[in-house]
């Protein structure tokens, strides 16, 4: 029993670092209809960013910050001076165009810091703590807490704040939205950077159990997509159950059936993406898309 | 290039240039020293693998991140065939026929979500596809990965190895490439690019989207299928490496730089494909993936239907400037059809409910 309440909250904890890659995933697609998979990689040069500056001598928490507040900038100028020009036009070149991104993102970091894993200091003690008689990792605890209080803040900006709805007017009608008024190329600027914020964040809490690679959220990018094709593009509430259920089943699987076991436990998910998809192809939570001609 | 085009477009000049192509090509090994030939070879495996992936990608506008899984997929079972002492043919159609069933399978749930799901399901197959392959190790050989040797030049040829090699592969990427041209161009090809441009109307003329992408999946997956045979022929060895991310990202590159919706574009891609690594690795192995991305999206700025269609631009460029020097090039983001190989595309007009988005 210990065990199997020690692998649910550690599931937690790294279900959700996919929910928090998988709800800006979403974010992006609200606004602008891509599929950003460059997601994972900016998310790692925010980890990296931050790295440098703790080398820098800056204390830890200071650095995520500095990392996190770049981050915003670095989403919105990658929107403003990249993205922008495909938004429009075919999605498939869009998307294209983020793997270019994900490739180039992957390539710059691997030039200044190497391929070599970095240890990246934890933001939390690695401590453990037993509640009802099992041992579980406060960094469990702390990585899951954080990421929902920075899911609560986001639903509040979203649905109680003037930049909130503009943010969805922006997303729901593009040209509706420039026709009240809204700088809509800003807005879609301030979309992808808190995109980017919230990956930078899942990336510098998942950095020092993962170490720090070029490559680190690859594997964290297929789980967050997976995530979003079960909990429905258009649900982001849906999304992260889907991620946390992810999270949850992949460690008690990998535990718990051998033939499977740790090294297989990706495809865990992906079973459950044909099944589901057979059953219902909009998603668990996605609504019927219908498409008007 | 317009009177090049005029050329081409004369019957009997271009049969006596295709009849000059295929002389140069099959004299072509026999003269080349063997590192050439074994860079020739390579690109021809790898164009088969962007061949297929253009299929898919650039004619059907179905995004597939998983390409090189099937070329590792087809690299195993030619393995496990020749190990196991298939007659070769048999072991080429296995290979075809494994890819594209596990193809058939992938497409059948994930068309199912219209969009981009295809993009997000098979940018899991490599990432799944490496630890299967490593668990696998009856068929596979585990991390240390299997060898089969059946392309060495048997006796009775006088050839060399590299030369050996170079004919086998020709063969299967000459028919690919000629099996693929006519596809896009009939009935299918014009089915394909309806699907690309727009699904409702590929609905109301008939032609039912889920099907025809399923279809093109399908397709590419086979020849990602006898791009792997052709790997093993080259490299005569296949591990795990052989399917990782990178590499499935590098033959989308490959595809989108050289041209998507081209069949001289696949060509292209496999040139790339095994030149511009090989180039960076030079200067510096670490320089290798940025540089890939920085061409990628240099590529999707400048030359949105890739280096297949750097003539054209240029020939438009020149043109323009002759004709009207002030006017400058509008950007271009929705790709116009590519020249001789787009499919028909009557009734393709954009509607208004595109237009918005």
């Amino acid at each position: 029993m210990g065990t199997f309440i020690q692998l649910v909250v550690d599931g937690l904890a790294t279900g959700s670092v996919y929910a928090a890659l998988a709800l800006a995933i979403v974010l992006v697609n609200q606004a602008t209809g891509l599929i950003n998979f460059a997601q994972g990689g900016l998310a790692v040069l925010s980890s990296y960013i931050a790295y440098a500056f703790v080398q820098l001598g800056l204390p830890l928490i200071l650095a995520i910050l500095v990392a996190v507040v770049l981050s915003f900038f670095l989403g919105a100028l990658v929107e403003r001076f990249l993205v922008r020009r495909f938004e429009r036009g075919d999605p498939d070149t869009a998307v294209v165009v983020t793997i270019g991104l994900l490739t180039l993102v992957t390539g710059i970091a691997a030039v200044i810091w190497s391929y070599n894993n970095l240890g990246f200091p934890s933001l939390f003690p690695l401590t453990s703590v037993e509640i009802l008689g099992a041992v579980v990792s406060v960094r469990s605890i702390a990585t899951t807490v954080t990421i929902v209080v920075i899911m609560v803040v986001l639903q509040v900006l979203f649905l109680r704040t003037k930049l909130g709805l503009a943010l969805r007017a922006v997303a729901d009608n593009p040209n509706s939205a420039a026709l009240s008024g809204l700088p809509v190329g800003r807005l879609l600027m301030v979309g992808w950077g808190l995109a980017a914020t919230l990956g930078a964040i899942a990336g510098v809490l998942v950095a020092p159990q993962l170490t720090l690679t070029p490559g680190m959220l690859d594997t964290a990018l297929v789980y967050a997509l997976a995530a979003v094709i079960l909990g429905g593009l258009s649900s982001p509430v849906g999304c992260v159950v889907a991620a946390s259920a992810i999270g949850v089943l992949e460690n008690l699987v990998a535990v718990y059936v051998p033939l499977i076991g740790h090294d297989l436990k990706i495809a865990v998910p992906f079973v459950l993406i044909f099944v589901i998809l057979i059953i219902r192809p909009q998603g668990l939570f996605g609504r019927k898309v219908v498409v008007r001609v | 290039m317009s009177n090049v085009s005029s050329v081409l477009r004369n019957r009997s000049a271009r049969i006596a240039l295709i009849v000059l192509a295929a002389i140069v090509l099959v004299a072509a090994p026999l003269f080349l020293p063997a590192f050439a030939n074994q860079t020739l070879v390579r690109i021809g495996v790898y164009a088969v693998a962007v061949l297929g992936l253009n299929i898919v990608m650039g004619y059907t506008g179905q995004v597939n991140l998983g390409q090189i899984f099937f070329v590792g997929l087809g690299a195993y079972v030619t393995a496990y065939g020749v190990n196991h002492d298939w007659n070769i043919v048999v072991v080429f159609l296995a290979a075809c026929t494994v890819a594209g069933i596990v193809g058939l399978l992938v497409a059948l749930a994930a068309a199912r979500l219209g969009g981009l799901a295809i993009a997000m399901v098979t940018i899991a197959l490599p990432i799944v596809g490496v630890p299967l392959a490593k668990r696998l190790d009856e068929f596979t050989g585990g991390s240390q990965g299997v060898s089969a040797r059946f392309s060495d030049a048997p006796e009775w040829s006088g050839l060399y190895s590299d030369q050996w090699q170079f004919y086998i592969v020709l063969l299967v990427t000459v028919v690919a490439f000629l099996l693929a041209r006519n596809l896009v161009r009939g009935k299918y090809g014009r089915a394909f690019g309806v699907v690309k441009e727009n699904e409702a109307v590929a609905a109301s003329m008939g032609v039912s989207p889920y099907r025809t992408k399923v279809l093109a999946f399908t397709i590419a997956s086979i020849y990602g299928g006898a791009s792997g045979f052709l790997y093993l022929a080259a490299v005569q060895y296949t591990s795990p490496e052989t399917l990782s991310f990178g590499h499935s990202i590098s033959l989308l590159a490959a595809m989108v730089i050289g041209g998507a919706g081209s069949i001289i574009g696949s060509l292209i891609g496999g040139a790339y494909y095994v030149f511009v690594p090989q180039l960076t690795n030079a200067i510096d192995p670490s320089f290798t993936t940025a540089s890939q991305g920085a061409i990628l999206l240099a590529v999707l700025f400048l030359l949105p239907h890739g280096l297949v269609s750097l003539p054209r631009v240029v020939r438009r460029l020149t043109r323009r400037r002759t004709a009207r020097p002030t006017h400058g090039n509008p950007p271009q983001t929705t790709p116009a059809p590519p020249p001789a190989t787009e499919p028909a595309s009557e009734g393709l007009e954009k509607t208004e409910r595109q237009d918005r988005s």
